[in-house]
């Protein structure tokens, strides 16, 4: 196993690299000690765990009448050799239960912003001071009376100084129509960015339609771009997930759009159509790599949103995901490093399909593997040598009875096959449903 | 090995300076030009000053400092002549910190060009390494760096560490405690965009170090300073 070495350092990006090569390939030998890409997910605008990671910090919905029934940031011991591996040694309750859902650290990567889709409520956890024991630093209880309006904070984006949150609803009708809005990393309201409609395009181009709706944002900053996905309002990810399925109306209420933005300016460029309800957005890491993929939840289609020859930007389906008829379900996706491998969770048949995407316009399935009864997140280290997976989607829409698996498992990779190594079973524990996941490492923190 | 301790940080910063911008028009050492060119990697055109919004994210705070003649330095006092880009460095760094600097050095070279931005920015590179970067460490790096023209670049290191700890906390600068004491100085990159109110209005990371960028929020802020009147 490979020495745990997280750096400090700050991800060099690759033109610089490159213009420092052209001064003096010496100075690589400097510069190379510094991780040329992230543990995949994450914004680019933090320090990297370049090694193994020492922790991964678990976002769980509580569940009325499990142990405290509290969402709460569980940490998973994962340092090899480690008496207490693959064990939980630390949790955090909130306080009350809030539709835990996603996180993100702060460019600095001292702090871990966790959000409930239901309360409207982020959560900030220090995670420097002790990184196996996190605390809950402050909370933020006024999101939709200082943001005028949107609902639902979902993912939190490292910015140098600040965080934007997607949300993915709004205060007027809870439906799907929501905003970007900015924080700065002590907590306080900057901006609010609602997303182009069709009836106030923005100055966007619109290729079908603006629907407004919100979900991931990643930036590429190179292009001075960022881009955005749709999900669904409150009415829908609060509902019962059979009901919803019966309610037409209810089921023409998800996202169908991609958004290209001129980043820096916060300005909609183009409305991508894209239907069915598509959700992580994925930048390539390559420096050459103008492009992202995204999946769609209900069309079971894996997109590619690129920059073509010719400098305009289009989204085009690429792979299907399973038998679409189906409804396996895309959830979470992770693409590797080297932009080769992109893993993707179905939470429908429980499964993770692996596609070698070397060519991103022809994606080919080379693995498949059930992992449990349902599954949502899956997370990879950096090396790609480790991939961790959970099992919530939404307390309304996760599955019944025995069905309902919730747990964390951790598994090698070695390229062609997952190898497990543990499973901690959170309705076992009296922990409740684990969400999203993100690493952390002791040495981010010393010199 | 590090390659600061092979060559003096002068001449890495010398061997980026003449590399690193990708534009052959690029006249190093010649006449200035008023606008940087794009540098290898960013691909895009900068954003149009003033066309977009850049909300105050906090009190860009005060301090004591030395400067290259020894000389005692309140940032505040610095700060109110205008517009002010703050870089936090060590000299002897051999991986980002010259990149922090090539940015002030190509805004330096920039302003040289536009009479109007000269006069109305400050630039300030301050060291967190004061037991090596004294005021005439930061001499020497104002000589090989700053030139005739362009707007104001002041070289400053710390007073004290006890202070220097009370400014990089105020700037959320994260410099980890020094395990070797010749070792490096583990930390993470920032650069501050400051306005006349003493306010950060925008923070750059290594990711941003886009000199036409910098520019465009600097104007965006001179536009906003007009209007003001």
């Amino acid at each position: 196993m490979e020495a745990s070495k997280p750096s400090l350092a700050y991800l060099i990006p690759g033109h610089l690299i490159r213009a420092i090569r052209l001064a003096a390939g010496i100075l690589l030998a400097s510069a190379g000690a510094t991780a040329l890409a992230d543990e995949t997910c994450m914004s680019p605008f933090m320090p990297k765990i370049t090694g193994q990671e020492d922790y991964v910090y678990v976002w769980t919905l509580g569940i009325e009448g499990m142990g405290d029934g509290s969402d709460k940031l569980v940490t998973v011991d994962v340092r090899p050799g480690s008496a207490t591996y693959g064990q939980v040694i630390a949790s955090v309750s909130v306080g009350g239960r809030n539709e835990a859902h996603h996180g993100g650290f702060t460019d600095d990567r001292r702090y871990f912003w966790t959000s409930g889709l239901d309360t409207s409520r982020i959560f900030i956890f220090d995670i420097h001071t002790d990184p196996g024991h996190p605390k809950l630093e402050r909370t933020i209880d006024d999101f939709v009376q200082a943001t005028g309006g949107v609902v639902g904070p979902h993912g939190a984006y490292a910015l140098p100084g600040r965080m934007l949150m997607s949300g993915l609803s709004n205060a007027k009708d809870e439906g799907g129509r929501t905003a970007l809005v900015e924080y700065t990393n002590d907590g306080r309201f900057l901006a609010t960015h609602w997303m182009p409609t069709s009836e106030d395009p923005r100055g966007a181009q619109v290729e079908a339609v603006a629907d407004g709706y919100g979900y991931d944002q990643r930036v590429l900053p190179r292009k001075n771009v960022m881009l955005t996905s749709s999900f669904t309002g409150k009415s829908n990810y609060m509902m019962d997930f059979g009901k919803m399925l019966q309610d037409e109306q209810a089921m023409k209420r998800f996202g169908q759009t991609v958004v290209l933005w001129d980043f820096h300016e916060r300005q909609p460029r183009k409305v991508f159509h894209v239907p069915g309800a598509p959700l992580e957005i994925r930048w390539a890491w390559g420096p050459e790599h103008n492009y992202a993929f995204t999946t769609t939840a209900l069309t079971s289609k894996i997109w590619l949103i690129e920059e073509a020859s010719d400098g305009e930007w289009r989204a085009n389906a690429v792979a299907d995901v399973g038998t679409p008829s189906d409804i396996p379900l895309p959830v979470d996706i992770s693409l590797s490093a080297d932009d080769k491998t992109l893993f993707v969770d179905t939470f429908m048949d429980g499964k993770v399909r692996v596609f070698d995407v070397s060519d991103p316009h022809s994606p080919k399935q080379i693995h498949e593997q059930r992992i449990g009864r349902q599954l949502n997140m899956v997370s990879q280290s950096w090396d790609g040598k480790r991939v961790y997976f959970t099992t919530s989607l939404l307390a309304n829409w996760d599955k019944k009875g025995a069905d309902n698996d919730q747990f964390i498992k951790g598994y090698d990779w070695d390229g062609k096959e997952l190898h497990h190594r543990f499973t901690i079973d959170f309705n076992e524990r009296q922990l409740g449903r684990p969400h999203i996941m993100r690493f952390g490492a002791d040495s981010l923190y010393t010199n | 090995m590090r390659i600061a301790g092979l060559f003096g940080a002068g001449l890495i910063m010398s061997l980026i300076m003449s590399a690193a911008l990708a534009d052959p028009a690029h006249r190093h050492g010649g006449a200035a030009t008023a606008e940087p060119p794009r540098p290898a990697g960013f691909d895009y055109d900068p954003p149009k000053p003033g066309s977009y919004r850049l909300p105050p994210l906090g009190v860009a705070a005060d301090g004591v400092a030395l400067d290259e003649t020894g000389a005692e330095r309140r940032l505040h006092d610095l700060m109110k002549e205008g517009i002010t880009v703050l870089s936090f460095i060590y000299t002897r760094c051999g991986d980002i910190c010259p990149l922090g600097t090539m940015l002030m050095r190509d805004l330096h070279e920039a302003t040289a060009g536009d009479p109007g931005l000269t006069s109305g920015l400050r630039l300030i590179t301050m060291s967190f390494d004061p037991d090596y970067d004294t005021p005439e460490v930061m001499a020497r790096e104002a000589r090989e760096l700053r030139g005739g023209k362009g707007a104001d670049w002041y070289f400053l290191t710390a007073r004290d560490k006890g202070e220097l700890r009370e400014i990089l906390a105020a700037y959320d600068q994260r410099v980890l405690t020094r395990a070797d004491p010749d070792g490096p100085l583990a930390h993470q990159l920032r650069v501050y965009l400051i306005d006349r109110e003493q306010r950060i209005r925008n923070i750059y990371s290594l990711d941003f170090l886009d000199p036409r960028l910098v520019l465009a929020d600097i104007r965006t802020l001179a536009l906003e300073e007009t209007a003001g009147r």
